[in-house]
């Protein structure tokens, strides 16, 4: 505890002669989109864990335009009616082909078993952005499309989302000063009948993230993330629902080290789990990832080497 | 006796329901039948169009690559 006091009293010098400046509020800045505003603290809080073997080769063909084939091995989980967890072995090989310029961004990716994975990012004008996204298999009825159209102003952001079967949701966040914003969503869903409204807030400074959402469905998600220097970021989460009277707190931290990047996180529910990536050399990185759930006994251990 | 003759009316009064709305109803399915027919081949095409359109789109950049880089492995 000693050694967290004495770089917090320098930050304390810097936010101080920053907030001297004074506001200028027809300037503001642009806010993160609403999808990301919990995106430091999903870094370290929701790394992707992994069971089994992976294997990712991405081969570039020039600047833009690059293929990449990917082998993954092990066990999957499968839904079950009964409290354990089924898991049933599986090896697929997926081909995927991405395709980036700066106003078109293509990514496909194509499972042996003929499902498609399709992404879509265009720049329409300086301000338009649409996205769409798209998991179409070969079984009727399980394949989802969802479009988005993003608008960005000078300190707000509005989105419009239209998706598979009927769901239609528009997100809007607003700068209101240097460091915090405020934005709100509303969804309505076909299939269920379901329709929601949200609120979320981030308040970010040089050191630190906050932020809150709270949304109809019930769900409450806090997190607090802080960046104790360019190598060493801690994250805390709590999420809560309060028509279920769910609750998880989780506490993380992500490592930035020279060779490699440690992430790892500790949770209310018995679930510990971590992940290390190794930059073994130009280009070639190794996986490491364990997530161990003491509440259910379920222990996943997996290995991966990226290739490109 | 009466819930018969209830039965039947209903059925005669569904009937000319149906009869002067069927031309609305049928503009209506009509756009129903066509968007999801067009949804339905949007779909296939997707499904067996897409990679192959990002791979003819990125062949067709600067500096374009050959044939031979797509197919080999190294």
């Amino acid at each position: 505890m000693a050694d967290l006091l004495p770089p917090l009293t320098a930050a304390q010098v810097d936010d101080k002669t920053k907030v001297d400046e004074k506001v200028d509020y027809s300037n503001l800045p642009s806010p993160v989109p609403y999808e990301e505003l919990h995106r430091e603290a999903f870094m370290s809080l929701k790394a992707d864990n992994f069971e089994g073997l992976r294997f990712d080769f991405t081969k570039a063909l020039n600047q833009k335009f690059s293929l990449s084939h990917s082998v993954m091995m092990g066990p999957t989980e499968v839904p079950s009616q009964s409290a354990e967890t089924i898991k049933i072995p599986t090896a697929h090989y997926e081909f995927g082909a991405n395709y980036f310029e700066p106003k078109l961004m293509l990514i496909g990716r194509v499972m042996t078993d003929g499902r498609l994975n399709a992404r879509l990012k265009a720049d329409l004008t300086d301000k338009l952005i649409v996205k769409a996204n798209a998991q179409i298999t070969n079984e009727p009825h399980l394949s989802h499309a969802m479009f988005n159209f993003d608008y960005m102003g000078s300190d707000y952001r509005a989105q419009l989302q239209l998706g598979n079967s009927a769901l239609i949701g528009a997100t809007y966040i607003q700068s209101v000063t240097n460091r915090l914003s405020l934005g709100g969503e509303v969804f309505w869903a076909g299939v269920p009948r379901k329709s929601g409204i949200g609120y979320a807030a981030r308040y970010e400074s040089d050191k630190m993230v906050a932020t809150a959402q709270v949304a109809s469905t019930g769900a409450v998600v806090m997190n607090y993330v802080q960046k104790i220097s360019e190598k060493v970021s801690l994250a805390t989460d709590f999420m809560f629902n309060y028509f279920s009277r769910d609750v998880t707190a989780s506490v993380g931290y992500d490592y930035i080290l020279r060779q490699s990047r440690v992430r790892g996180k500790i949770d209310s529910n018995g679930v510990a789990s971590a992940l290390v990536e190794e930059r073994l050399s130009m280009g070639l990185n190794f996986l490491l990832s364990a997530e161990l759930d003491h509440k259910k006994k379920d222990y996943k251990f997996g290995f991966g080497l990226t290739v490109g | 006796m009466e819930s018969t003759i209830s039965l039947k009316t209903k059925g005669k009064g569904k009937g000319s329901k149906g009869a002067s709305s069927s031309d609305d109803k049928s503009k209506f399915d009509f756009v129903k039948e066509w968007s999801n027919w067009s949804l339905k081949k949007a779909k296939v095409a997707t499904h067996y169009g897409f990679i192959p359109l990002i791979i003819i789109i990125g062949m067709n950049s600067d500096p374009k690559p050959n044939l031979f880089q797509l197919l080999s492995p190294v």
